[in-house]
């Protein structure tokens, strides 16, 4: 089968608060898929339903060629999930968790115990593998966590936002561990994620969302050409008038309020001594200007109208409600 | 082995490591019961013996006379307790406060595994949430139950009148109890989803219910309010039945002997059972 997860004009309200608004993709077998969006965009609500903790308001998710709703079982069998917020239990050890997990699983006996020995290698905690969880660090938590979701032998690894919270060395590190999963394992992979870099790194697709919304989807260079090559920022602060029919020079003028335009051009540095000669020329006095090659972060400020790193905090007031587990 | 009965065994090991891990904590749990045992059982015990009295104030000074007043009492209060001492009787219903109070209390763990996560854990893995719950309580039953067992052992230094070869029995009928009570406490967890706020509702439920149950005083004594009361506690039930096979003592009501003591509290502990597992069930379906 060539598409592992689909996701069909997916709607999820919680009374009120539209979470999900009719978002719709596709993961190929073997495919990095990543939702790209800041806090509150309803990345997690999403993976929660295609994780059966969650039913969907309407439309449809499958998962491996299964219903989410019809047949959660077998949905959850072909999953692994490491959750945004940790759900390891402290109390034990590190092998416990992941002996009570193949035991939730199915597993048992000496295959049980080869695997948890395998994978708690793969992860690097070996050592501390008969240390309680209590005692591990943010970033061996989340590494028992990968390797715990991956015990089942899992279609699909889904992964909520793999690296919030971690210190670059422990982040760097669990990249590897999914570019590994990829390579050697084939493994396909949905993933959250607010950082660029980190969807720009490690997804072959991504779905950028914002406010229950995908607003465009691609690999990320596809997205990033939706942008041409360069952009250039000009801010002006005294001009009432519509700025961008000056600069009729630019491929594409979009004006992002409080009298700054985002310009696509060709080539940035060219195109840097135009906006003066055209400032000039109309009489506009230049703020600011600057230019960026465009990374994903451009593609979500072309998208939006707002920076992706601080949208999180201007959205607080209309995240969902926080679910009860 | 079916998928069910392993991750019911995941489910029960987990809750018998958690304890096991926590080995400083079980000599709390056993400190307290031991506490009430030793100064409740002793302190009070004296008074029900005329032996401890020299002087009697009334007492005919007729030699034999005073000796048959003296074994009368002794044997009315003897009475009173099912026919053995206030120790005897006292201690005997500790060991079922014991597995009463670690039962509601266990119920916690399933706060616990809220706010750290684990329950999420649980809820994505391919077991019905019945078993998973299931396992759970079962697991906690037995730990409350090996905590009855120390108090029961403890108890052989403080009275004579153990029938050791009936322990084994007693702890059975300790353990359905232990899966009824915690299965409330799991109820009851699952309502409050702050400790706080399921820790002062079970004080508030626990110690009433302790009172009227036979525990500390026989029950046949008992104002006839409190008697209705008493009568519709399970917990009544569980420290009759133990009793009676740990010392023999028969003090209850008078449609009360082991057998309907194990039929009531199987009809308990298997309504308790399916409660929780509905309200589990329910608690973790979010639409």
């Amino acid at each position: 089968m060539g598409e592992t997860v689909v996701v069909e004009d997916l709607v999820k309200r919680f009374g009120d608060v539209v979470a999900v608004n009719g978002i719709s993709f596709r993961i190929r077998k073997s495919e990095v898929f990543a939702l790209l969006g800041p806090n509150g965009a309803g990345k997690t609500t999403t993976i929660h339903i295609i994780s059966t903790l969650l039913r969907p308001t309407s439309g449809r998710v499958t998962v491996a060629g299964y219903d989410v709703v019809r047949y959660p079982d077998q949905v959850r069998k072909k999953i692994g999930i490491v959750f945004q917020d940790p759900s390891l239990d402290n109390q034990l050890t590190g092998y416990d968790n992941m002996y009570i997990h193949g035991r939730l699983y199915g597993l048992r006996g000496s295959e049980l115990h080869e695997k948890i020995v395998k994978l708690l290698d793969l992860v690097e905690l070996k050592d501390a593998a008969h240390k309680k969880v209590m005692y591990y660090s943010g970033g061996m938590r989340r590494r028992l966590e990968i390797a715990r979701s991956l015990l089942h032998e899992p279609e699909v690894l889904i992964l909520d936002e793999p690296t919030i919270g971690l210190d670059p060395q422990s982040r760097a590190r669990i990249w590897d561990y999914i570019r590994f999963l990829r390579k050697s394992y084939d493994m396909t992979i949905l993933m959250t994620t607010h950082y660029m870099d980190e969807a720009e790194e490690l997804a072959d697709k991504v779905a950028v969302m914002d406010r229950g919304k995908i607003l465009a989807m691609g690999t990320a260079d596809e997205l990033k050409s939706m942008l041409g090559h360069d952009v250039v920022y000009v801010t002006v602060n005294n001009s009432e008038e519509d700025v961008c029919s000056f600069f009729d020079f630019a491929e594409e003028c979009k004006s992002l309020g409080n009298g700054k335009v985002e310009l696509v051009v060709g080539n940035a540095s060219r195109a840097l001594p135009e906006v003066f000669r055209v400032a000039e020329a109309r009489g506009l006095r230049i703020a600011e200007v600057s230019y960026r090659r465009p990374t994903l972060n451009e593609v979500f400020l072309h998208l939006t109208g707002r920076e992706l790193r601080d949208s999180g905090e201007s959205q607080a007031n209309r995240t969902p409600p926080r679910r009860r587990w | 082995m079916s998928p069910s009965l392993n991750a019911l065994l995941a489910m029960l090991y987990r809750q018998l490591k958690r304890w096991w891990n926590a080995r400083s904590r079980v000599i709390m749990t056993v400190l307290n019961p031991l506490i009430w045992m030793v100064f409740l059982g002793l302190g009070w015990g004296g008074i029900f013996s005329t032996r401890n009295v020299p002087n009697i104030p009334g007492m005919p000074s007729i030699p034999g006379v005073a000796d048959a007043i003296r074994n009368a009492i002794d044997s009315y209060f003897r009475q009173v307790f099912g026919g053995v001492d206030y120790v005897a009787f006292m201690v005997t219903g500790i060991v079922v406060m014991t597995a009463f109070m670690g039962s509601f209390i266990s119920g916690i763990s399933v706060i616990w595994d809220k706010q750290f996560g684990f329950l999420k854990e649980t809820l994505v893995a391919p077991a019905p949430r019945g078993v998973v719950i299931l396992g759970r309580i079962v697991g906690d039953s037995i730990v409350t139950t090996l905590q009855s067992a120390v108090i029961v052992l403890l108890s052989i230094i403080l009275t004579s009148e153990l029938n050791l070869a009936s322990i084994p029995l007693a702890l059975a009928y300790v353990f359905i109890a232990s899966l009824g009570f915690t299965s409330l406490g799991v109820v009851l967890s699952l309502k409050f989803s702050s400790m706080e706020g399921f820790q002062m509702v079970v004080n508030l439920l626990t110690m009433p219910l302790v009172f009227m149950s036979g525990v500390f005083y026989p029950v046949t004594t008992m104002p006839d309010w409190m008697k209705t009361i008493t009568m519709f506690n399970p917990l009544t039930y569980a420290v009759h039945s133990v009793r009676y096979w740990l010392v023999g003592s028969t003090v209850g009501f008078d449609y009360m002997n082991p057998y309907s003591d194990l039929a009531i509290l199987l009809g308990f502990t298997t309504a308790a059972l399916g409660l929780a597992v509905r309200a589990f069930k329910r608690a973790t379906l979010e639409d």
